[in-house]
């Protein structure tokens, strides 16, 4: 089992090792020359998923005026000849406007490829604690003694030490699909024709949303205490204080769903660029400039890439971290009699 | 003038995060070589602070990208 897994890997990495060399020499006879790198729709959300160099057409749903339109892709949706496509974006033939659009992206795409595999490997685990082994016998394979180190440390490093005793245990769930499935979405971006799904601040806001509604769900009263009437100051600082706390709710989050986002966007951003300029020196030094920069430039993408990955894993741990935190201040029940200090 | 102004956002939202980031990597530093049992505790507030710096300087960062690509003109 385990060695048809190897070979159908090693296959798979051959495949996309020879297919990029196939796919550019299609795409450079295509193209004309001279067309500029469009950076922004690299890293930007599309209609079609990208596998293999060939692209697969996602569904279409939209509402207009009260009516659904499904639609297999972009191209079924004008041939039907209810939309017309302007600018990269579908527009009703009609003049109207579409009123809400939830068409099936790529980055949705894999946002859904992360929960899956995030789902599949905890319910796989799961059933393996479930039948015993792990707590009755020691952990087997690497898989679950890797499984086994990221939930410790999600749980100790993490939950324990941010929320406040008792009460961790609630959401360690939350915090280890959230770390699990950010990882899987960051690291989706490294694969060749992958798409970043963290690099999309919808994704983001999403998922910071998730910890804004746990946070002030469990927020004890003290929190809400110190967001409506601060304890222990004079009683017009409150005119400028609640409206501040007020503010800093949502800060929090938002600030939460940037990270990330600017994070992912940045490193594909830098590679695109640091390749590009291989392109900008060929165009303006010519070709033998170009072949000297791509001497440079491969190797540091290289090191970007490994950088990504890095960055990836730990800007899903700082989320998961924050979460933790934020969620730990809201929860956290303390007495009056601490003093001043112990407010700020 | 958008493309000037992004860029010089960009550089002072760096400086700032660089100043700040370098100033934790510091205290993080002295405080670990002044106590190094208590390093795994001072890795974590390192780490969390940094996030918090980074966050504000990503936010210029994104209102840079903005000007740059003209969006909201």
């Amino acid at each position: 089992m385990l060695r048809a897994c190897r070979r159908l890997f090693v296959t798979f990495l051959l495949v996309l090792f020879f297919t990029p060399f196939t796919q550019a020499s299609e795409k450079s006879a295509q193209d004309s020359e001279g067309a500029p790198i469009d950076v922004v729709g690299k890293v930007a959300d599309h209609h079609e998923l990208a596998v293999l160099g060939y692209h697969i057409p996602l569904p279409r749903i939209m509402l207009v005026d009260g009516e659904w339109y499904f639609y297999g892709s972009t191209e079924g949706a004008v041939e039907s000849g209810e939309f017309v496509e302007e600018d990269g974006a579908l527009v009703p033939a009609s003049g109207a406007h579409i009123t809400l659009d939830m068409s099936v992206t790529s980055h949705l795409m894999y946002v859904w490829f992360g929960l899956i595999l995030t789902l599949w490997i905890t319910i796989a685990m799961a059933r393996k604690y479930k039948r015993g082994t792990g707590r009755k016998t020691e952990p087997k394979g690497w898989f679950q003694n890797m499984f086994e180190i990221v939930f410790v440390f999600i749980r100790d490093d993490v939950a324990k030490t941010n929320i406040p005793d008792g009460k961790y245990r609630k959401f360690v769930p939350y915090l280890f699909t959230v770390f699990i499935g950010i990882t899987f979405m960051n690291l989706f971006g490294l694969l060749p024709w992958g798409a970043t799904a963290t690099a999309d601040i919808t994704v983001t806001a999403v998922l910071a949303a998730f910890t804004f509604i746990i946070t002030q769900w469990n927020g004890s009263k003290d929190h809400w205490e110190h967001v409506f009437w601060f304890p222990g100051v004079p009683g017009w600082m409150r005119i400028i204080l609640t409206p501040i706390e007020i503010i800093g709710l949502f800060t929090k989050p938002f600030a939460l769903a940037v990270r990330l986002f600017a994070n992912m966007l940045s490193g594909k951003i830098m590679i695109i660029c640091i390749l590009g300029l291989i392109f900008i020196f060929a165009e303006i030094f010519g070709n033998i400039a170009g072949i000297g920069m791509s001497l440079f430039a491969v190797p540091l993408t290289v090191g970007l890439y490994v950088l990504k990955a890095f960055v990836g894993i730990l800007q899903a741990y700082i989320f998961t971290l924050l979460s933790a935190v934020f969620i730990g201040m809201a929860a956290e029940e303390h007495s009056h009699e601490e003093g001043v200090e112990a407010h700020a | 003038m958008g493309l000037l102004a992004a860029g010089i956002g960009a550089g002072i939202a760096a400086v700032g995060a660089g100043v700040g980031i370098g100033m934790i990597g510091k205290g993080a530093v002295e405080s670990i070589a002044r106590q190094p049992e208590a390093s795994g505790d001072i890795r974590g507030a390192m780490i969390l602070t940094a996030a918090l710096i980074e966050g504000v300087a990503l936010i210029g960062a994104i209102v840079c990208i903005l000007l740059a690509l003209g969006i909201g003109q």
